[in-house]
């Protein structure tokens, strides 16, 4: 290794250790806090089996919330995708569009969260709203990431046929880029039925605010009950969603042809 | 009447009979270039009459490619004149577009889309004649679906109708490209390279299929290849280009090889020419 890789390390070491005296994280209150995780721990182990129903439907509701977020947030990120695409569109079409989906993305689901429930009001229809808004903006960006990414032979051989660009579109480019949107939507639902799991720290439904409200009662058995809910389903969603992508999407891949 | 458009205009061709010895494709004195500073092709001219296989033979990197995207206007001229059915062929030009329709291409990597079926591929011809609503729906009139099929049979590839593309093997996938060029009912079909990657057998079938073809639908064709022999075997006439000049252009006669351009018969001069520029 060359000296100079060794201070550029010494300098993010200095920085992260100055950072930390900064904000006062201090190790040492790590190690001391230790017993205490032993006392959550211990009575989170003293669940309560008879909530074990209110935690399927609270854990269904959520599922739900996250289902129709991104069914929603795809339709609308899908149209998008299309006009930010820098191979597709004018300077003038894609960057206002890509701006406007920059700004989307800024905001955590959670501060679009609090937003609805200021504008619709408390429950699940403003979680729903906040998952289209996190849907929209990230699955435009990874879609137009891989219609920029897309074989160009099959776009300039038909678009050198006379066909117009909507044709062009619908019969070349999303086909092309559709085995990554299969994928992306199956991330994004993953990713959904988690972040759907604390919208309800602010209100906006689902299996959170049952977690939220038992913690801050220090009833952690409880809690408990809902956190392994949450835990098994999104190992099952996980599960299924490797099944799919073997079965359709690593097959979709040109010349690749695998058993399981 | 062109033999693109049906509108009527000052060159009118009423019937059949004359298009035969109509000139189709016309370069004068061309040169093009992709920076501006060398030039790919030089003092191309050439005729290529309506109904006749024109071959282009050279080596790679002599402007066989460029010659074909100069006829289907994906490229303009740096320098001279080129005429496609009395049309300057510019795909930016809408005017061109319609004709762009008649004319079927074939670029050396086929430009399938390769994630849908053989027939959603083939149909693709059809899409300049359909209304954007129906092909945003992908519903496509029966006739054409017919006609596509119809395609499909002459092609061979009945049994891979609904077969994804990527997992045909690559003689299949050049006989999807025939059909997709063949679909659009094209005046003018221009391959690039279409076998050049086959083994012997299947590039023989693939180019008996395109000879078939022309004749059944009366095109002309213009055909890139790496190699004389099949240019000699299939065209009319053989340009070899060398260095982005066209040094001879070849046709059989009888059973002699005649050079059109220097009017040379001696069948040792051409040979030595031949070889001569192509070592």
């Amino acid at each position: 290794m060359n000296p100079k890789n060794n201070l550029i390390i010494g300098i993010v070491i200095a920085a992260v250790v100055a950072m930390s005296y900064n904000i006062d994280a201090n190790p040492v209150e790590f190690v001391e806090g230790i017993p205490n995780l032993a006392i959550v721990a211990k009575e989170m182990t003293e669940v309560e089996l008879d909530l074990f129903g209110t935690a399927f439907w609270s854990m269904l509701e959520t599922i739900e919330m996250a289902f129709i977020g991104t069914v929603v947030g795809v339709a609308i990120a899908l149209p998008l995708s299309m006009l930010a695409a820098r191979n597709l569109n004018r300077k003038l079409v894609y960057v206002p569009i890509r701006a406007l989906l920059a700004a989307t993305r800024t905001f955590p689901s959670i501060l679009w969260a609090i937003l609805f429930v200021i504008m619709v009001g408390l429950g699940p229809f403003a979680g729903i709203l906040a998952i289209i808004m996190y849907t929209i903006g990230f699955i435009t960006k990874l879609q137009y990431e891989s219609i920029e990414a897309i074989d160009s032979d099959p776009v300039e051989a038909v678009s050198s046929i006379g066909v117009s660009k909507w044709q062009l579109i619908r019969h070349v480019v999303v086909p092309e880029s559709a085995p990554h949107l299969l994928s992306q939507i199956l991330y994004m639902f993953d990713y959904n039925v988690r972040q759907t799991s604390i919208l309800g720290l602010v209100g906006a439904g689902g299996i959170g605010f049952y977690i939220i409200n038992y913690i801050k009662f220090f009833e952690y058995g409880k809690a408990a009950v809902f956190m392994l809910v949450v835990l098994i389903t999104v190992l099952l969603i996980d599960w299924a969603s490797v099944k799919i992508r073997d079965k359709y999407i690593v097959k979709a891949q040109e010349g690749m042809q695998v058993k399981i | 009447m062109t033999l693109f458009s049906k509108a009527s205009s000052t060159h009118s061709f009423s019937n059949l009979s004359t298009i035969s010895t109509k000139t189709i494709i016309q370069m004068n004195d061309v040169w093009a270039s992709y920076d501006a500073k060398n030039y790919v092709l030089k003092e191309i001219t050439l005729s290529i009459n309506s109904g006749t296989n024109y071959a282009i033979v050279g080596q790679s990197g002599s402007g066989k490619t460029t010659l074909l995207k100069l006829i289907n206007g994906m490229m303009t001229p740096s320098k001279g004149q080129i005429r496609v059915d009395y049309q300057i062929p510019n795909t930016k030009n809408d005017k061109f577009k319609k004709s762009l329709s008649k004319i079927g291409y074939i670029p050396q990597n086929l430009g399938l889309v390769k994630n849908i079926s053989v027939i959603d591929n083939i149909l693709i011809g059809a899409l300049p004649r359909i209304s954007k609503v129906k092909s945003f729906f992908k519903i496509f009139p029966q006739n054409e679906i017919n006609e596509a099929e119809k395609i499909l049979h002459l092609v061979g590839l009945e049994g891979k109708r609904d077969r994804k593309t990527y997992m045909l093997s690559g003689g299949e996938k050049r006989r999807v490209a025939i059909a997709r060029a063949l679909m659009q009912k094209p005046v003018l079909l221009l391959a690039d390279e279409i076998v050049s990657e086959l083994d012997h057998v299947t590039a023989r079938e693939i180019m008996d299929l395109i000879a078939d073809a022309q004749k059944k639908f009366n095109l002309t064709a213009v055909m890139v290849h790496h190699d004389i022999q099949l240019g000699l075997k299939y065209a009319n006439r053989v340009a070899v280009i060398k260095e982005g000049q066209k040094i001879l252009e070849l046709g059989v006669e009888g059973d002699k090889i005649v050079d059109f351009q220097s009017g040379n018969t001696s069948q040792q001069e051409i040979l030595e020419l031949y070889n001569t520029n192509e070592s």
